[in-house]
């Protein structure tokens, strides 16, 4: 745990950066005329690093991540990752994590992890033997052949996770993947993906409407304005790796979820 | 009520019908001029089987059900997905689909006899005629099924076209398209004999309703007997398929 830490501390300095935006505006053309979405969006997160995004219903959180997965295009902007621009979706270099129900009902938890293997054509035992280790890595090992309407909320979740990293991409989003679920379940699965991510060392982008999760699982905190959605604060939560539930009792972990609540609330 | 319970009360209704239909003709309960016993249908039934009229005309009643079939469906997926998939042809469109799918369609029969006359191309262009709109809307139907949710997740994995349609589309649209299927059967299947029997020189249809007529009941449920066994044992496969595919769908 502590050679964990050190690495995870070790990540915070400037390092090599996997995702950087510039100047990216959006806006919709839709059926009610023109909705500006984003507005000047920069940021920036390094290798390695677990950056959080909270912000209002609506204020382009869901369209920021569609744009750093290729699945969507910024009207105005710029989209580096790993230093070139991503204009598709390119499962090798990002994985994505749905809020729910992502998984595919007909196929079995196996299959689904499988599934972005299967679309490459990649072999049949290559297949079997990485979603396996996926599944091992979430905490499923022996569930592969269960279907979705089999496993509880938070065990779809995991397999949604193993689907996204299955590709060993470098940057993993993840765009409310624990919203769905019960409190209790919600604290377990954040301190799992904390578990994960310290073996995999991933860059990881998380959206979440909880300022609680929020502090505990997040580098940097990005909190975004109401429509059109504008980075208005950044903030580093600077508590020490591994995480515990202890921490959220502390001082320092209130002053920070506050100071989040703060901008929030006067963003809206 | 466990299920083999269940089966075996259904075994004894069933059995309870059957002995009915044998006993209270042959006792002269009923009328046996209006409902011969059930003996006699069945063995009327392998005697007509063995008619070479009554085996063509069932020839013909499958030929035109057949190539009904092969219209309406095509046709109608096509119109279905396209009105699915485009927002300003559906716009326009389904609500007029809901309309003319609500009138019954054995009013334009006449009109299908103006036009193509009694023989097997107004039965062929009347059972397609009302096939297809069931067809249009379930298949527009099945694609409003697939979930943009897994579109999406198709595409974050980069999946091409062909992909989407062949991984996420179809096993999506499976359950709907085979109840489509099944319910087209029935309206298919309907559409052939009551063109038959409005006006017809051959087929079952035309048969039926020419025993009918001439009050020959025997051959009349023969022929009754025969058509009920071939829509259930459709049916039910159907049906049996469906659920080897909807393991997943609760
Ligand atoms: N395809 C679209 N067409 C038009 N407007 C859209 C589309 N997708 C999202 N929007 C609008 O853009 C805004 C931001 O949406 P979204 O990115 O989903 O926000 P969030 O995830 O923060 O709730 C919302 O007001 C939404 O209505
Ligand atoms: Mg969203």
């Amino acid at each position: 745990m502590q050679r964990l830490a050190n690495l995870s501390a070790a990540r915070t300095d400037a390092g090599p950066t996997a995702i950087e935006v510039a100047g990216l505006s959006h806006v919709y053309d839709g059926r009610e005329g023109k909705v500006p979405a984003l507005e000047d969006i920069a940021m920036t997160v390094g290798a390695g690093r677990f950056v959080v995004i909270v912000g209002p219903s609506g204020c382009g959180k869901t369209s920021l991540l569609m744009m750093l997965a290729g699945l969507r295009r910024p009207s105005e902007g710029a989209i580096l990752c790993n230093g070139r621009p991503i204009p598709s979706p390119d499962p090798e270099r990002v994985g994505v994590v749905f809020q729910e129900a992502s998984l595919f009902p007909w196929l079995s938890a196996q299959d689904n992890v499988e599934f972005p293997l299967a679309l490459r054509h990649a072999p049949r035992a290559e297949r079997r033997r990485r979603a396996t280790d996926m599944l091992d890595l979430v905490g499923l090992q022996g569930f592969g052949g269960r279907y979705p309407h089999e496993l509880s909320g938070g065990m779809k979740q995991r397999v949604a996770i193993a689907r996204g990293l299955v590709q060993d991409p470098p940057v993993l989003l993840m765009d409310e993947p624990f919203a769905a679920l019960d409190e209790q379940t919600r604290m377990t699965m954040g301190h799992e993906l904390l578990r994960i991510w310290s073996q995999t060392l991933k860059t990881v982008v998380f959206i979440t409407h909880s300022l609680t999760e929020a502090v505990y699982l997040a580098d940097e905190v990005l909190v975004m304005s109401a429509r059109p959605g504008r980075i208005i604060d950044r903030i580093a939560i600077a508590l020490p790796r591994p995480r515990t539930y202890d921490m959220m009792a502390t001082d320092t972990f209130g002053r920070l979820r506050d100071r989040i609540w703060q901008q929030i609330r006067t963003a809206d | 009520m466990n299920r083999l319970t269940i089966l075996a009360v259904r075994l004894a209704l069933l059995g309870a019908f059957l002995a009915a239909w044998e006993m209270l003709p042959r006792h002269g309960v009923l009328d046996a001029r209006m409902l011969p016993p059930l003996g006699d249908v069945l063995r009327m039934l392998v005697d007509v089987l063995g008619r070479p009229r009554v085996q063509e005309a069932i020839g013909v009643s499958a030929g035109e059900f057949a190539v009904a079939f092969l219209i309406a469906i095509p046709l109608g997926a096509a119109i279905g997905i396209l009105i699915a998939e485009n927002d300003y042809l559906g716009e326009i469109f389904k609500p007029m689909l809901f309309y003319v799918f609500s009138v019954p369609k054995s009013i334009f029969l006449p009109m299908f006899i103006l036009v193509f006359g009694i023989g097997f191309q107004q039965k062929v262009a009347y059972a397609a005629f009302s096939t297809v709109f069931i067809v249009i809307m379930s298949a527009t139907a099945a694609v409003e099924s697939v979930k943009a949710d897994h579109l999406l997740v198709a595409r974050s994995y980069g999946a091409t076209r062909a992909q989407i349609i062949g991984r996420v589309y179809l096993p999506s649209m499976m359950p709907v398209l085979l109840e489509a299927l099944r319910l087209s059967m029935i309206f298919n299947f309907t559409g052939v004999l009551i063109a038959e029997m409005y006006a017809s020189r051959t087929g079952i249809g035309q048969l039926i309703a020419n025993w009918g007529e001439n009050f020959q009941m025997p051959q009349l449920f023969a022929g009754v007997v025969f058509l009920a066994t071939v829509a259930i044992v459709f049916n039910e496969s159907i049906r049996w398929l469906e659920a080897q595919c909807s393991a997943w769908r609760t």
